[in-house]
């Protein structure tokens, strides 16, 4: 979801940023963090919980709960709550990763 | 309330006693501690089991615990998986007179049917890819060294003595040992009156008030001991890598985590368990030397806990000849955990006057007093 059209605010349309997530393409936008555009094209599950592998998602967006840590290109625990969408970026969400 | 046998402490050591006094026939034992099961040494320590020691007793002991770890769940009838995995531990030899030292060591291991075997600096490479090619020379591993939950092994020992009748009282601390005529005559707790004859002191770190409060002097002194654990990623490192002259242990555990400690040089005796950026400063320069790559992790936490340490760093499994009914488990100077096993054997036996499964002469508390020459154990960190 994104606010699109605001009574007070105007917003200006920004350059699509393509990525991957998870080996599907998905479009985010020139400023979001990768957590926020994964959030708002809908994909909500961000990690999963250790030891009963139950789903987290984008939940302190400042960088200190771990909810949102996944794998970018090819590193692990990244905060992709901090961390800006960049062209191409692969995304892999790490409970394929971690056991 | 009566007693036959008080032990005082409920981590892995007391528990394993109580276990092996009650599956002895020993009846009506209570354990006290004044917190809960492995609230001290045990749940705050490395976990890590090994047999590459360089004194003999160490090495028996460690071996037979190896061999209850590998079939404790099925032994104790534990509902859950004690999570023991044995990828070995490789210890790194970064001096000539190190890997001499450890060549040694090898040898007297391997005459005690321990599969351990000094390997060269290529062989350690393709067992951890990791490692700094620079930061050694050789290395020797043991590929049944391991590692296992200290909780839930320390709760396997609980649940299984708990079956046999023993009684456990937490969170009641042990104030004073009432004697009479040189006989121990009780147990007083801030809350309770145990009449006993038989006193186990297995308190970890708080071994020496518990001696003092028998007018024993025991020399086993708490230092603290820090660790730190990172962030989890894909398994990466399969044993314990470890090093005595750079002062590290470090262990990938099995959700991810890189678990590593080291000794602070220096550390005042005391029952500080606390954490310090001196730690993590001195950790985080000492695994980046040998493990580079543990570097491109975030650390998550730190916590510190006792190591009792005795004057020859070998642990003290003994009855006491001043104070008749007095025993002792303690001492373990940072190894009572792997060694618990046999220590719940072993005092046992002592204490039922069965015969001994091993020589437990090494572990007399008279060692210290007899101005005999101490061998002290070389192989720690």
């Amino acid at each position: 979801m994104r606010i699109k059209q605001h009574p007070i605010l105007d917003f200006e349309p920004k350059r699509p940023i393509l990525f991957r997530y998870n080996n599907q393409e998905v479009i985010g936008y020139e400023g979001d963090t990768i957590a926020a555009a994964l959030h708002a094209a809908g994909i909500k599950v961000l990690s999963f919980s250790m030891v009963e592998k139950r789903p987290r998602g984008f939940y302190c967006a400042i960088g200190n709960c771990g909810s949102c840590h996944m794998t970018v290109n090819g590193v692990p625990n990244v905060k992709t709550c901090l961390t800006m969408l960049e062209e191409g970026m692969e995304v892999v969400s790490m409970e394929t990763k971690v056991k | 309330m009566n007693a036959d046998v008080v032990i005082i402490g409920s981590g892995i050591s007391g528990a394993s006693i109580a276990y092996n006094l009650a599956l002895r026939g020993l009846k009506n034992i209570v354990v006290i501690d004044k917190s809960y099961p492995t609230s001290g040494s045990t749940g705050r320590c490395g976990a890590g089991v090994r047999q590459q020691w360089g004194t003999k007793g160490n090495c028996i002991m460690a071996k037979h615990s190896i061999e209850f770890f590998e079939t404790a769940q099925k032994t104790l009838d534990y509902h859950e998986d004690i999570e023991f995995k044995q990828e070995g531990y490789l210890i790194l030899a970064t001096t000539i007179e190190e890997e001499k030292e450890f060549a040694e060591n090898i040898l007297l291991q391997n005459s005690l049917n321990i599969p351990a075997r000094q390997l060269t600096k290529e062989e350690a490479l393709a067992i951890v890819p990791h490692l700094n090619p620079d930061a050694f020379i050789s290395a020797t591993f043991c590929p049944t060294d391991g590692h296992l939950n200290p909780f839930k092994m320390t709760d396997a020992y609980y649940q299984a003595a708990k079956k046999q009748g023993v009684l456990f009282r937490f969170f009641e601390e042990v104030t004073a040992i009432e004697r009479y005529n040189g006989k121990i005559q009780a147990v007083i707790t801030q809350c309770d009156r145990y009449d006993t004859s038989v006193v186990v002191n297995a308190a970890g770190g708080f071994a020496r008030e518990i001696a003092e409060m028998v007018g024993v002097d025991l020399p086993v002194y708490p230092e603290n001991h820090e660790i730190l654990v990172t962030e989890p990623v894909a398994k990466m490192q399969g044993p314990m890598v470890m090093s005595f002259s750079k002062n590290i242990y470090c262990q990938q555990v099995p959700h991810g985590s890189f678990l590593m400690g080291r000794t602070t040089p220096g550390q005042p005796s005391n029952h500080d368990i606390g954490s310090s950026w001196q730690f993590l400063d001195e950790m985080a320069k000492t695994v980046c030397d040998i493990l580079p790559k543990i570097g491109e992790l975030r650390v998550i936490r730190q916590w510190g806990g006792s190591y009792a340490v005795s004057p020859d760093h070998q642990p003290i499994i003994s009855s006491v000849k001043q104070q008749a009914g007095f025993y002792l488990a303690c001492g373990f100077s940072g190894h009572g955990f792997m060694f618990a096993p046999m220590t719940g054997i072993l005092l046992s036996e002592i204490m039922l006057d069965l015969p001994p499964t091993l020589d437990v002469s090494e572990y007399d508390l008279d060692r210290f007093t007899q101005n005999q020459k101490i061998v002290k154990e070389k192989s720690v960190v």
